[in-house]
């Protein structure tokens, strides 16, 4: 499986979705599905940018495949070489806070939370030296 | 990405074209600002964008409590179906008018439709 090499820069956002995006389409996702897995791929990209490298002076790269699966998934995966971060351990807001007042509302943790409801499956692992974020989705039989 | 402000039936409105990401988003914010001080009703036309992640909310919470704080209000006009859900999902859609067209959003800041 060969891997798209992003910069680590808010910057290459952009076309990290339009590559997801294309490969969703090529797959047979839906619009509204494509749609939810690029945002969950953009969201956890830039909480990479952002918190993994850019807070601790890092730069590096963002490495991203797509491919569909013996299991008929379609897996996006996310590589990078900043400080270990499981998006998991993050608490995303619940159900409560969600009927919060705007006024009143945290505006932390909508990013991950829409990340990990954006796909069927998501799992995270640190492989030496890297995080690798994996996001599925099943595609029609 | 690109803001162009204009009015409709003396009330201003904000266009913006493209995506709403982590990086175009406090670029959006800074524009939109200071387009809005002061004012008490506008309508921002997101007809043009395509995509708007939770750095995209997080602009629309910061606009929402500015004009809250002045008893003002925001109408959105044109937003996706794809955008609306995202907003639906994160309890954002009850606190926006939200139209189809420029005079209808004008109408709900009004308050006659």
């Amino acid at each position: 499986m060969s891997a798209t090499r992003f910069p680590a820069d808010l910057a290459a956002l952009a076309p990290l979705r339009d590559l997801v995006k294309q490969r969703a389409d090529a797959a047979g996702l839906s619009t509204s599905r494509g749609y939810r897995l690029m945002l969950a791929v953009d969201e956890v990209a830039t909480n990479i940018v952002l918190h993994g490298y850019q807070e601790n002076g890092l730069e590096g790269h963002l490495d991203v495949s797509v491919e569909v699966t013996e299991d008929n998934e379609l897996v996006v995966c996310l590589e990078d070489d900043a400080v270990a971060f499981d998006p998991r351990s993050l608490e995303g807001p619940d159900a409560e806070d969600l009927s919060i007042p705007l006024e009143e509302r945290d505006e932390g943790g909508l990013g991950i939370m829409l990340a990990m409801d954006g796909v069927d499956r998501f799992d995270y692992e640190r492989v030496g030296e890297r995080n690798r974020n994996t996001f599925a989705v099943r595609l029609k039989e | 990405m690109a803001i162009n402000v204009s009015e409709c039936q003396a009330v201003k409105v904000i266009a913006v074209d493209g995506s709403i990401d982590g990086k175009t988003a406090p670029e959006v914010q800074g524009e939109i600002l200071p387009a809005v001080a002061g004012i008490d009703r506008v309508i921002l036309d997101l007809s043009q964008v395509d995509y708007m992640s939770s750095a995209g909310l997080r602009m629309l919470l910061t606009l929402y409590r500015q004009f809250q704080a002045r008893k003002g209000r925001i109408a959105l006009v044109g937003v996706s179906e794809e955008i609306q859900d995202v907003m639906s999902h994160t309890g954002f859609i009850g606190f926006f008018a939200l139209a189809d067209t420029l005079e209808e959003a004008v109408a709900l800041l009004e308050g006659t439709s």
